[in-house]
């Protein structure tokens, strides 16, 4: 007994040691916080920005990390809830990290974004569209997609020059992103002439929209704006179709999920979305979209590569610079153009892209989707 | 008939089936309510389980190549009720029958307790994302003058209508003609002098909560399939609405449940009809507090007096 | 044993049937295909544990039982020092626990003092609510209405009018107050379950109302940007907005931003004792004897000629302000608010630290509130089980002790016999 004791506390020396080796290995390595919905019901766009982050991350690392560093990804979880990324923040802080990917939806951005300023902590969002965040002139703020604004606009002016609905409706599930872009196709299109029959928000999570459309059938609605996200516009969709009311719909990029297909079946067929340019489809980034695909990982998602182009960006920077002082970093950020895998990119000095990314598409029932000319 | 008639009308048909479902899922708080006086948070839960266990038993017969559309339904109907049931029969059992008795805050407690548990017990066992599946049942009939307004009734719609028709037929034939259900009235007007008189109340309590779960998995099987998409957070909405519904009917009283359900259905089509579509949830809230402020028995409630 | 093998073969049947299917088979959505899959072999592991447990527990049922009941109960009055001694250590003890909270945050790292902050806010919160549900016994579950006023308050006042913390914190208490007032008329006449119902509507309303009436709160987008308590006028940011000046510039010390993290704490905590000092003399008050009076039982209560009306809305009153000081600061110390921060479940975790905390007993909601909030960063590796333990130990507490962790022990005195 006493033999075993010995032996076995020699082994946990032994493990205790190694163990301590290691962390301290790891304490080298360069920690990029993930910061993203991983639970709750958009899970699914944090899993996007995380596979493109740690893509990236891995791929460098393969490659001899950065200035001789390792990366490390970290994820952390705010369930798209701006009360948890307010706590995120403060732990990525605590932590002592000062390089952030993220968040996610723009209502968890926003508070978020305010502690990274203050904090000194480089914060890059590859999904978060709203354009508050970068309107309050912070220097460490940066994202790599485009704005709500020009989505919008895009959608305006491809309804104005090629749709031309003599009744339009636009609707919206309240909630910050849905509503901002409907707002402002709706003022963009009552600027040009074309102004909205009915105007009205939805609530988020409600199954039943048949009342909604009694209404757009009654007011003769011959085109449909939705601001919002897939599982509200998934059902109207398909109640639309059981209730014989068959009209043209667009949405967001919000709405550019296979889980629309999902719930509304063929009605999906014909919808309008703006949406990131697939980067997927593009043949330079052929080889990662196969390493994606090798790993079970969907490159499809809108976030996926505007995730991998941010920690490019990021990379790019440490390794002109030589260091990785925020400040210093987000100089260069501005200063330089990149070439990443959302293609060549630079940034304003708000921090947003100088160039928009989104284009026009006609979603499918079977989930795929065709690029239509502007 | 003029644009606007059929228009209502069209909002009518609408409000009338959304209603029967919350008619359905209210008869189960009415229920609970009647005969231990406690408020059953977790009832909306037991609705999407419900729900949960149609799709799955839907989805698995489909992958285990059964062809038959009647027979994958009435399969799925039978499961739901099955589980639901069990569902019921187990948290009576083990959250409220040890706190009968006390004081009537802690049995609150547990059923809050109780609906969180249960949200999040679905939502790790089968993700917190929507599940959607295709159309069962599409299609229906439509008249009125197209250049006025077309109404269309669906068949999912009648479907609806129907069984949920002979679910409260068979309900209050049951409750009014068999003995257990003349115990159940017993119970409801005087729990202990029932007992006394020899019934087992607990069975008694226990098959209300049967019965109450089985009519929720049965509103669960039809919206399941009226609307094709589910998450674990359905449950909490429906179960608000369905309460609200049992309370303006008159909490206890099973007519009062089925009344409610249907008013409270038609007068959420009717608002979003006139107003914008995201003041319906107001309009529910705020008809709950109204009833409970002026008239707190309800439509068809009985006032209770409070012996000192 | 026979007897107990039908019950125990029935429970185990009822645990088969209620996990077999939904636990047992997972929907797997793939695209616009949605399948069925057998949960993999670990899950139907656990389900099998289950049900043989269950059968188990149940076919031993008698002689466990017994087990359980001689097993000593915990007295936790039983390890305290005898009462005298006890009335003269207090004050001492008091004091020193007191001090060590305002000490404390210099010497701990910046993310503990953060988390402490959250934890204050929530004990605050709690103390509030159990005014209403503690003391005067009457069900609120809309008590997150109140919170939300006090931090729209500061908020909407900050953004318009731009008054400073200090000066928004009073009007914030008061507006709750305001409101508590407002649903505690219509509720006079409720009893228990119907006055649940309707603060939960109320509650409800509120955050609806809140987020659609996007003119004035901003609806869903919220409020951002909302100023953060100052020092007398002294900023504790990297850089001071023109006319004031910053913290660290006036002592002449580098700029470091766990200052206003410790800040945040401080003004938190001495909120928390103001909370604590004026319940304290008010449970002690004939007002606090009524609230007390109210919750054993109503009808006596008017008999004796105390008059409900004004014990119910004075407890109302009272508990909502302090949501209001407590939104007030919630809303300072994120700097941005939303509806999404104001749901039933926070009203129901309040009321879950309330209860389990012992309903009427201060102690006690502290140290729930603390409980309540220091456990998940402990077991983040448990995060996504998070709300299902909340849910299982809410129900299993009410199971095992009703009256919370420390039941409330009304203040008295004992009279020294000769």
């Amino acid at each position: 007994m006493k033999q075993t004791f010995g032996s076995f506390g020699k082994t946990l020396l032994a493990a205790g040691s190694l163990l301590a080796a290691v962390s301290n290995v790891q304490a080298e390595s360069l920690k990029i916080g993930i910061a993203g919905p991983v639970t709750g019901p958009v899970a699914q766009y944090g899993d996007m920005q995380k596979i493109g982050a740690m893509m990236a991350i891995r791929q460098i690392n393969e490659a001899g990390g950065i200035n001789g560093q390792t990366l490390e990804g970290i994820i952390y979880d705010d369930a798209c809830d701006p009360k948890q990324a307010v706590a995120v923040a403060n732990r990525i802080v605590n932590d002592d990290i000062r390089h952030v990917i993220g968040h996610l939806c723009s209502s968890s951005t926003e508070p978020a974004s305010d502690i990274y300023e203050e904090e000194g902590v480089l914060m890059i969002t590859a999904a978060s569209t709203s354009p508050t965040i970068t309107e309050k002139g912070y220097e460490l703020i940066f994202r790599t997609i485009g704005l709500d604004s020009l989505q919008g606009s895009l959608a305006a002016a491809h309804i104005r020059d090629h749709v031309k609905p003599e009744r339009l409706a636009v609707i919206h599930d309240k909630q910050q992103y849905g509503e901002g872009l409907a707002t402002t196709v709706k003022d963009l299109l009552a600027a040009d002439g074309i102004e909205a029959e009915m105007f009205e928000g939805v609530t988020p999570g409600d199954k039943d929209f048949s009342a909604l459309i009694a209404k757009l059938k009654r007011n003769n609605i011959d085109f449909v704006y939705y601001g919002g996200y897939h599982p509200e516009l998934g059902l109207i969709l398909r109640q639309s179709r059981e209730k014989g009311f068959d009209v043209p719909f667009m949405g967001p990029e919000g709405v550019v999920n296979s889980d629309l297909a999902a719930i509304a079946g063929e009605a999906m067929e014909g919808v309008l979305a703006t949406a990131p340019k697939s980067f997927d489809q593009n043949p330079e980034n052929s080889a990662l979209t196969e390493a994606f695909k090798a790993r079970n990982e969907d490159p499809s998602g809108p976030f996926v590569f505007p995730a991998y182009a941010a920690i490019q960006v990021m990379t790019d920077a440490i390794k002109a610079t030589g260091e990785t002082d925020p400040y210093a970093l987000a100089e260069y950020l501005r200063a330089n153009r990149f070439d990443t895998t959302i293609g060549e990119i630079g940034f304003d000095a708000r921090g947003d892209l100088t160039e928009s990314t989104f284009m026009v598409y006609r979603l499918h029932a079977d989930g795929s989707k065709t690029a239509l000319s502007e | 008939m003029s644009e606007t008639a059929l228009y209502v009308l069209q909002q009518l048909i609408n409000g009338l089936t959304i209603g029967s479902t919350y008619a359905l899922i209210a008869i189960g708080y009415t229920m609970v309510y009647g005969i231990i006086g406690m408020i059953n948070f977790a009832h909306g839960e037991v609705y999407m389980i419900g729900t949960y266990t149609a799709f799955i038993t839907i989805i698995g017969l489909v992958t285990m190549g059964v062809g038959s559309l009647p027979i994958i339904l009435l399969l799925a109907l039978i499961t739901a009720v099955i589980i639901s049931s069990t569902y019921g029969y187990a948290i009576e059992r083990v959250a409220y029958r040890p706190l009968r008795g006390g004081p009537r805050l802690i049995p609150l407690i547990t059923a809050i307790g109780m609906s969180i548990f249960l949200q999040n017990y679905i939502r790790l066992a089968q993700g917190s994302r929507d599940l959607a599946m295709p159309s069962l049942i599409s299609g229906g009939i439509s008249f009125g003058d197209p250049a006025l307004f077309e109404v269309s009734i669906s068949w999912m719609q009648m479907i609806i209508w129907s069984v949920t028709l002979v679910s409260m037929t068979a309900l209050a034939l049951f409750i009014s003609r068999s003995r257990l259900g003349r115990a159940c009235r017993a119970c409801a007007q005087d729990l202990k002098m029932t007992n006394l008189l020899g019934i087992d109340t607990n069975r008694i309590i226990a098959l209300t909560f049967v019965i109450g779960a089985a009519l929720a998995a049965v509103a669960g099987v039809l919206l399941g399939l009226y609307y094709g998409t589910i998450n674990p957070y359905i449950g909490f909405m429906a179960g608000l609405k369905a309460f609200t519904a049992a309370v303006l009917g008159g909490i206890g009283s099973i007519p009062g449940a089925m009344l409610g359900g249907l008013i409270l259905g038609v007068t959420e089509a009717l608002t979003a009809a006139f107003f914008p579509s995201e003041y319906k949830d107001v309009v529910a809230f705020s008809l709950l507090v109204l009833i409970l402020l002026f008239r707190p028995t309800g439509l068809l409630g009985k006032p209770e007096v409070e012996k000192v | 044993m026979q007897r107990a093998l039908f019950p125990a073969l029935f429970s185990a049947l009822v645990t088969f049937l209620l996990t077999c299917l939904v636990i047992g088979v997972k929907l797997e959505q793939d695209g616009p295909e949605l399948t069925v899959v057998n949960a993999d072999a670990a899950t139907w592991g656990w389900i099998a544990f289950a049900v043989v447990a269950v059968f188990l527990v149940q076919l031993f049922h008698q002689p466990l039982s017994a087990l359980k009941q001689r097993l000593p109960t915990p007295h936790i009055s039983a390890l305290l020092p005898r009462e005298q001694l006890r009335s003269r250590l207090t004050p001492w003890l008091i004091a020193l626990v007191v001090l060590g909270l305002f000490i404390w945050p210099f010497m701990v790292s910046r993310g503990s003092v953060d988390l402490a902050t959250l934890a204050l806010i929530y004990v605050m919160l709690g103390l509030g609510l159990n005014i209403v549900v503690g003391f005067a016994g009457l069900l609120d579950l809309g008590y997150v209405a109140f919170y939300a006023v006090g931090a729209y308050t500061y908020a909407l006042l900050s953004e318009y009018y731009g008054l400073s913390f200090w000066a928004c914190l009073p009007i914030a208490g008061l507006m709750a107050a305001t409101f508590g007032c407002i649903l505690g008329f219509p509720v006079l006449r409720l009893r228990g379950d119907y006055l649940a119902i309707v603060t939960l509507g109320f509650g409800e309303i509120i955050r609806i109302l809140l987020n659609n009436w996007t003119d004035v709160t901003g609806g869903p987008n919220g409020i951002s940007g909302i100023e953060k308590p100052t020092l007398f006028g002294l900023e504790f940011s990297r850089r001071a907005a023109e006319g004031s000046q910053t913290f660290h510039e006036f002592f002449g010390i580098d700029y470091d931003s766990s200052h206003r993290v410790v800040f945040l704490y401080l003004v938190a905590l001495l909120l928390v004792l103001f909370t604590i000092y004026v319940i304290n003399r008010v449970q002690r008050m004939p007002i606090g004897r009524a609230w007390e009076a109210l919750r054993e039982d109503e009808i006596a209560c008017r008999s004796l000629g105390l008059n409900p009306t004004v014990i119910k809305l004075s407890a109302f009153t009272m508990g909502a302000s302090f949501a209001g000081f407590a939104g007030c600061f919630f809303a300072a110390r994120q700097g941005f608010i939303s509806p999404e921060s104001f749901t039933f479940i926070e009203s129901a975790i309040i009321l879950a630290i309330v209860v389990l905390g012992g309903m009427g007993s201060q102690l006690g909601v502290i140290l729930a509130a603390i409980a309540m909030t220091i456990l998940p960063e402990l077991a983040r590796e448990f995060q996504e089980y998070r709300m299902l333990m909340f849910g299982g130990v809410m129900v299993l507490m009410m199971l095992w002790r009703p009256q919370g962790l420390l039941p409330m022990k009304r203040p008295q005195l004992e009279l020294k016999t000769s």
